[in-house]
């Protein structure tokens, strides 16, 4: 248990000491859901009702800034290689990894995604809700994230290739996060299925993923 | 059987037969199949003409489907037994999956226009097609992107895998997305049974169509294997004008 607690508490301190902890994917949510209004017009109604879409897709975005940090480093310095000579279990390692890293990094996001939520003219409740949806995202998100940084461990300019991987894979936490938000907004007892679901598929990425991403440590170590 | 093939004389022997073979069932095939579909068949009583897009249409949407699987398939394979031509075979389906998915969206969106008055709907079906072509995009990135050739197999392999998994939850989220906030409008669930006069054609394209591709990867691995091995060649001469 004390090589997994290091490891978690390894990657909050460099999330924190190198990449600024979690200041560069909150500025980069706030500056998103900050730009667009601009773009879709000042129109309160469309923007209550675009605004669970706009949070949760620019939350997405930014759980894919820290991506490609979390193996790229450690690939490019012999870290993973001494990961694969731990006794303990490489999936474990990489669960910690990911958690390490998200913990320090992602927990604003629920916070910007309420406060955001009422900037879009949401009623209290329903960001509440979009709120409560980001949260329980937050796993599924961050491992797939780390799933498709893991595969692109080290690759230049990996930053787009990690994108490409991962959007596919987060189509479904996207649509119940979002729909969660839009369900509470529209008054109906589906948000409430929809946060549901959000959680499932956290949960069961929390149980398959671990294993993807160790799986592509050990290919791309060869 | 499998190991069997993994010898590369033995399969160079079987894909000499191959190809040739599903040339030719190809041409007849899709041959006879145009024919049918386009001069031999009736016109639809509610589509009229446009009912002939579907015989280009479905069979591509079929194999965009079916190419996956034997790219996730082949993947498997070589992520278990490590045989070379599994990995070949998976590098080699995925643009061809790629090409035969944007010709379903693209077919798509030509019938869609005349029959429900719209080149793109957000339904799910179209909506995970589209997700599947991306994830064709990603695997074929990712596997350019690695120089390493072991590593590029193992990766792309995983990401395969992975994205069956992937896209059997964004089908059914999909389907939960678009019955929520779309109604019922443009998609007739009662339409009618279809009728032998187009179920003909229509048999005959998939077939064409599942040659054609088995062609074309044939084709392929093999001109894999020669180009290897000329590089092998190449790599030897230089290795041996230098000493």
């Amino acid at each position: 248990m004390g090589v997994l607690t290091a490891i978690f508490a390894r990657e909050a301190r460099l999330a924190w000491a190198g990449g600024g902890g979690a200041a560069g994917p909150a500025a980069f949510f706030l500056a998103a859901i900050t730009l667009a209004p601009l773009a879709i017009g000042p129109a309160a109604d469309l923007l209550a009702a675009a605004g669970p879409g706009i949070l949760a897709f620019a939350a997405l975005l930014s759980v894919l800034q820290s991506a490609e940090r979390l193996f790229g480093d450690d690939f490019a310095d012999g870290t993973l290689d001494l990961y694969l000579l731990t006794p303990t279990s490489l999936a474990a390692l990489c669960l910690a990894k990911v958690m390490g890293q998200a913990s320090a990094t992602l927990w604003p996001l629920p916070l910007i995604g309420v406060l955001g939520g009422l900037m879009y003219g949401l009623p209290p409740l329903a960001a509440l809700v979009l709120g409560a949806a980001l949260l329980a995202a937050i796993p599924a998100l961050a491992l797939i994230a780390g799933f498709a940084g893991a595969l692109a461990a080290g690759i230049k300019r990996g930053g787009l290739l990690i994108a490409l991987i991962a959007t596919p894979m987060m189509v479904p936490v996207l649509i119940f996060a979002a729909g969660a938000g839009r369900s509470a907004f529209a008054g109906d007892e589906r948000a409430v299925a929809n946060l549901l679901l959000t959680l499932a598929i956290s949960l069961g990425t929390v149980a398959l993923a671990p294993f993807g991403i160790a799986a592509a440590v050990r290919g791309r170590l060869g | 059987m499998l190991s069997y093939f993994a010898n590369p004389q033995r399969f160079d022997r079987l894909a000499r037969i191959a190809i040739p073979v599903f040339g030719v069932l190809t041409l007849i095939l899709l041959g006879a199949g145009i024919y049918m579909a386009f001069f031999a068949s009736p016109p639809d009583y509610q589509q009229g003409e446009t009912v002939r897009i579907m015989y280009v249409h479905v069979p591509a949407a079929y194999m965009a489907s079916a190419l996956y699987a034997a790219l996730a398939g082949a993947s498997f394979v070589y992520f278990v037994w490590r045989h070379a031509i599994a990995d070949a075979a998976a590098a080699v389906i995925a643009p061809i999956g790629a090409v035969f998915t944007a010709l379903a969206l693209a077919t798509g969106s030509i019938w869609g226009k005349p029959m429900w008055g719209t080149w793109w709907e957000w339904d799910a079906r179209m909506t995970s097609v589209l997700v599947l072509f991306l994830v064709y995009l990603g695997y074929m990135a990712l596997r350019s992107a690695l120089e390493d050739a072991q590593q590029a197999a193992r990766a792309s392999a995983i990401l395969a895998m992975a994205g069956v998994i992937n896209l059997v939850i964004v089908k059914f989220s999909v389907e939960w997305w678009s019955s929520l906030h779309q109604p019922a409008s443009v998609f007739r669930a009662d339409g009618p049974t279809i009728h032998a006069s187009q179920l003909w054609p229509l048999g005959l394209m998939a077939l064409g169509y599942t040659m054609l591709a088995g062609w074309l990867v044939f084709y392929r691995l093999r001109t894999r294997a020669i180009a290897r091995r000329a590089d092998a060649l190449l790599r030897q001469k230089e290795a041996g004008g230098r000493r």
